[in-house]
């Protein structure tokens, strides 16, 4: 096990290499922060001044050695849209508005997807089963974006419930919370009918029915536990969806996370904060992924790596 | 199955007592003394000399001050400075205003206004810079009295002084705790101090009780970080902020049926223009295609169907308010003659279709800027021109076609006043100046009078002098302006406040409306 842990860990090493040199390249090749910070008739020596302050005059090859060895030294530069405060911080003070939300989602998303999908799989091609089936689909194609503005429209501008914008109290977080949640409590909904009807079909589950235990007993007791690996996994896995639907989640609530600040920094094309936020959150979905390899290999014990 | 159902009900219950709660935590409804204004970007940095930004010196307003205010109407109300001569065609005398203190109690004197004049002028490494490079020396007389030396004659050195840039900032706490921690942690002169700043959400400011034009109205300020266009009208709607900036012209019908807010409109200094490539080898270096290009284009058309009205064209990149601006003559009319555009394009040799021309424009950075691509197409195809549209998001147009001077015709752009002057608008025409690549454009006339405007001290004169320059582009369309583009302010009912033609969000003049 601890030597499958420092492989997997080894590998991440060339990868992330890989994702520097990508986004690195990526983002010099979309667009240039100094014409978006200047007025389009500033001076040409303005501009000249400018870059050479910011160190784009250099040739690429030295740009990415700069940015290189910064990394390695947890320098990630300094921000251009924040006039040269450091990156770094900048990056991680957001992360609890980020963390609160991705949290509160996943809770919205395990609330709703456990209960509905162990409903479908008891009752299965029932009106709720259909029903459930119906609205899984639905929440999976609504982007978004659009049921952001939609629940605001809603519950605040026409109910005047909840907060429009902006975090807060616990209310600010329930309309972003949902926004987020929702796609992802219809994938996890479909897993936990899928999981939990194979292992309802399984011969212990019959056997178990045979000696006369309680319905309840046999679902909660029996099925159920073994039901909740494959989601738990699919939980793990997925959780890292909730990191990209943050992008687009955070704007349209105006909430101050990593997110937000991920779609500032490319309108600004804040290049250094842009390659953090990237280069850290990759890092994070491979951790997260070894982490559930790991956890998986813990919960069954017919897994293993060695 | 009974645990079905059991859990089903669980299920709604825990739903309806959610409901009921969110039903009683309703949105937290404002003081009376505090004012909250929705904003689509972050303040980058309070170093009022490095931020670059019109948007971000909006807020900034509101802790420092300057010397002197270039008003609306682009006259001088006296701020830091309470009155100032020339003394000699170099040299400017400035009498500080007295018994002004800083946030932290200490006293305003020439020092500050050394120290910050001097710094602006001196490191190149500053956004605003580029506004005082012509200012070589700030002299101190006395605690309340400087002498601002100038490398040249500068006519507009109140504009620079009254505009981004010339906030003046405190020596003493400047130089105990550093220029970064300035930057993040400021105190001014203005009428509120800062009080905090969380990036991408917020920014808070409280009244200066000893300010010296008396204690603001307002407690607390905050200005939110509100990037959405959507949400921000949506929290105007609900009461959540009581100024909305930049609404979207498909959201004012939203604002204005509901009775908690309205629309204000916000005129700005910038003119949309087309700006035309004259280089000889392209069909648009022909001065008859050109001057039929601007007889195609309906103005009024654009205005009236894009802009929901909210503009005025123009032939020239002025507007009220901008000094020495020959509005008059060029300022409220166009040219549009579709039957003299074909008869021009004939003249130059393009018959219907022989014409082929691109049309570049941004889109995503200006109101309904690549819609106005589109139907200028729409009204060059009109009077017999071929039109290749080439629309890209706005950095790429940066990028791509207007940094590397790659216009192919014409190219759709807008283009601000931050100076409020004349002067400004011309700047980059002359030969081998900043639109040499983007024009190819070179008039060795209209270089003289730029030239000799730049230190002509008498107004009339250099008035004059701009108004003949002006007439040169005019006359000669290296761009055509199409109209000076107004934006739209969301203002809460419970307050009275009129937006300005510099797009300040200056406070202090916001008072609660009585009902």
């Amino acid at each position: 096990m601890t030597s499958f842990v420092i492989r997997r860990l080894l590998q991440m090493i060339p990868i992330v290499f890989g994702i520097t040199l990508l986004v690195f390249l990526l983002v010099r090749s979309t667009g240039d922060p100094v014409s978006l910070m200047l007025p389009p008739d500033a001076p040409l020596e303005q501009r000249e001044q400018i870059r050479r302050a910011l160190g784009l005059d250099l040739p690429l090859w030295q740009q990415y050695g700069i940015f290189l060895t910064g990394i390695v030294q947890g320098d990630f530069g300094e921000s251009v849209r924040y006039r040269g405060q450091d990156v770094l911080s900048i990056v991680i003070e957001r992360l609890p508005a980020t963390l609160e939300l991705s949290a509160a989602a996943l809770v919205v998303a395990i609330g709703l997807s456990l209960p509905i999908g162990l409903l479908s799989a008891l009752h299965r091609n029932s009106w709720l089963d259909r029903l459930a089936s119906t609205m899984a689909i639905l929440a999976r194609a609504m982007p978004n974006f659009w049921l952001g503005i939609m629940l605001i429209l809603a519950f605040s501008v026409v109910l005047g419930w909840l907060p429009v914008s902006g975090r807060g109290g616990w209310a600010h977080v329930v309309l972003p919370a949902l926004t987020l949640g929702t796609s992802l409590a219809a994938l996890l909904m479909r897993m936990m009918r899928s999981s939990m009807l194979e292992v309802l079909g399984q011969d212990y589950v019959r056997t178990a029915k045979a000696k006369g235990l309680a319905p309840r007993r046999v679902v909660l007791k029996h099925a159920l536990r073994n039901g909740l690996v494959a989601y738990l996994a699919v939980v793990g896995v997925t959780s890292a969806e909730l990191v990209a639907g943050a992008v687009v989640t955070e704007q349209v609530f105006a909430w101050p996370g990593v997110g937000l600040l991920a779609v500032q920094a490319v309108n600004s094309r804040d290049m250094a904060v842009v390659q953090a936020i990237v280069v850290l959150s990759s890092i994070a979905v491979m951790l997260m992924n070894l982490l559930v390899d790991v956890a998986y290999a813990l919960v069954d014990p017919r897994i293993s790596y060695s | 199955m009974k645990q079905g159902r059991k859990l089903a009900m669980a299920m709604s219950r825990t739903l309806l007592a959610l409901v009921v709660a969110l039903i009683t935590a309703n949105a937290t409804a404002q003081s009376n003394q505090e004012l909250v204004i929705g904003q689509s970007i972050d303040v980058n940095t309070f170093d009022p000399q490095n931020t670059g930004n019109t948007q971000v010196s909006a807020v900034l307003v509101n802790i420092f001050d300057y010397l002197v205010w270039v008003q609306a109407d682009g006259s001088f109300e006296p701020v830091l400075a309470t009155s100032w001569e020339q003394v000699t065609p170099t040299a400017w005398r400035f009498e500080l205003r007295e018994n002004v203190l800083w946030h932290d109690g200490r006293p305003f004197t020439a020092a500050d206004v050394e120290f910050t004049i001097e710094r602006v002028a001196n490191d190149d490494s500053l956004f605003e810079h580029d506004s005082f490079a012509s200012i070589v020396d700030v002299e101190v007389v006395d605690d309340h009295e400087v002498i601002i030396h100038t490398s040249a004659p500068d006519p507009i050195l109140l504009n620079r002084l009254g505009r981004k840039g010339g906030e003046i900032i405190p020596r003493h706490y400047v130089e105990q705790v550093g220029i970064s921690e300035f930057a993040t942690n400021p105190i001014g002169t203005g009428p509120f101090k800062f009080v905090s700043w969380s990036r991408d959400d917020r920014v808070v400011f409280e009244a200066f009780d000893d300010y010296w034009r008396g204690r603001p109205h307002w407690d607390k300020i905050t200005f939110r970080t509100i990037p959405e266009d959507a949400t921000r009208v949506n929290s105007l709607l609900t009461g959540e902020i009581d100024i909305a900036v930049s609404v979207p012209v498909q959201d004012m019908g939203r604002i204005e049926s509901g009775s908690r807010a309205r629309v204000l409109p916000q005129p700005t200094t910038r003119i949309m223009l087309l700006f035309v490539n004259t280089d000889a080898s392209l069909p648009t270096g022909d001065p008859r295609v050109r001057a039929a290009i601007d007889y195609a284009i309906d103005d009024q058309l654009l205005v009236d169907t894009l802009m929901d009205g909210l503009g005025v064209p123009t032939l020239a990149r002025i507007s009220p308010g901008i000094s020495a601006a020959p509005l008059d003559e060029f300022y409220g009319t166009y040219n549009y003659d579709p039957d003299e555009a074909v008869r021009l394009l004939e003249e130059a040799g393009y018959g219907p279709g022989d014409l082929t021309l691109t049309v570049h424009g941004p889109q995503g950075r200006y109101s309904q800027d690549a819609e106005l691509t589109q139907v200028i197409g729409l009204l060059l195809e009109e009077v017999g021109i071929n039109v290749q549209l080439d629309i890209r998001e706005f950095s790429a147009f940066q990028q791509q076609v207007w940094d590397p001077g790659r216009i192919e015709g014409i190219a759709l752009i807008g283009h601000a006043n931050g100076m409020m002057d004349s002067w400004f608008a011309l700047r980059g025409f002359p030969c081998g100046g900043a639109y040499a690549g983007q024009t190819n454009w070179c008039n060795p006339e209209f270089d003289e009078l730029l030239t000799a405007s730049e230190v002509e001290m008498d107004p009339a004169k250099r008035a004059e002098l701009l108004r003949d320059a002006f007439a040169i582009l005019v006359d000669e369309r290296p761009l055509i302006p199409l109209f000076q583009a107004e934006n739209l302010v969301g203002v809460s009912n419970r307050i009275t406040w009129e937006p300005s033609v510099d797009e300040m969000l200056w406070m202090y003049s916001a008072e609660p409306r009585e009902e």
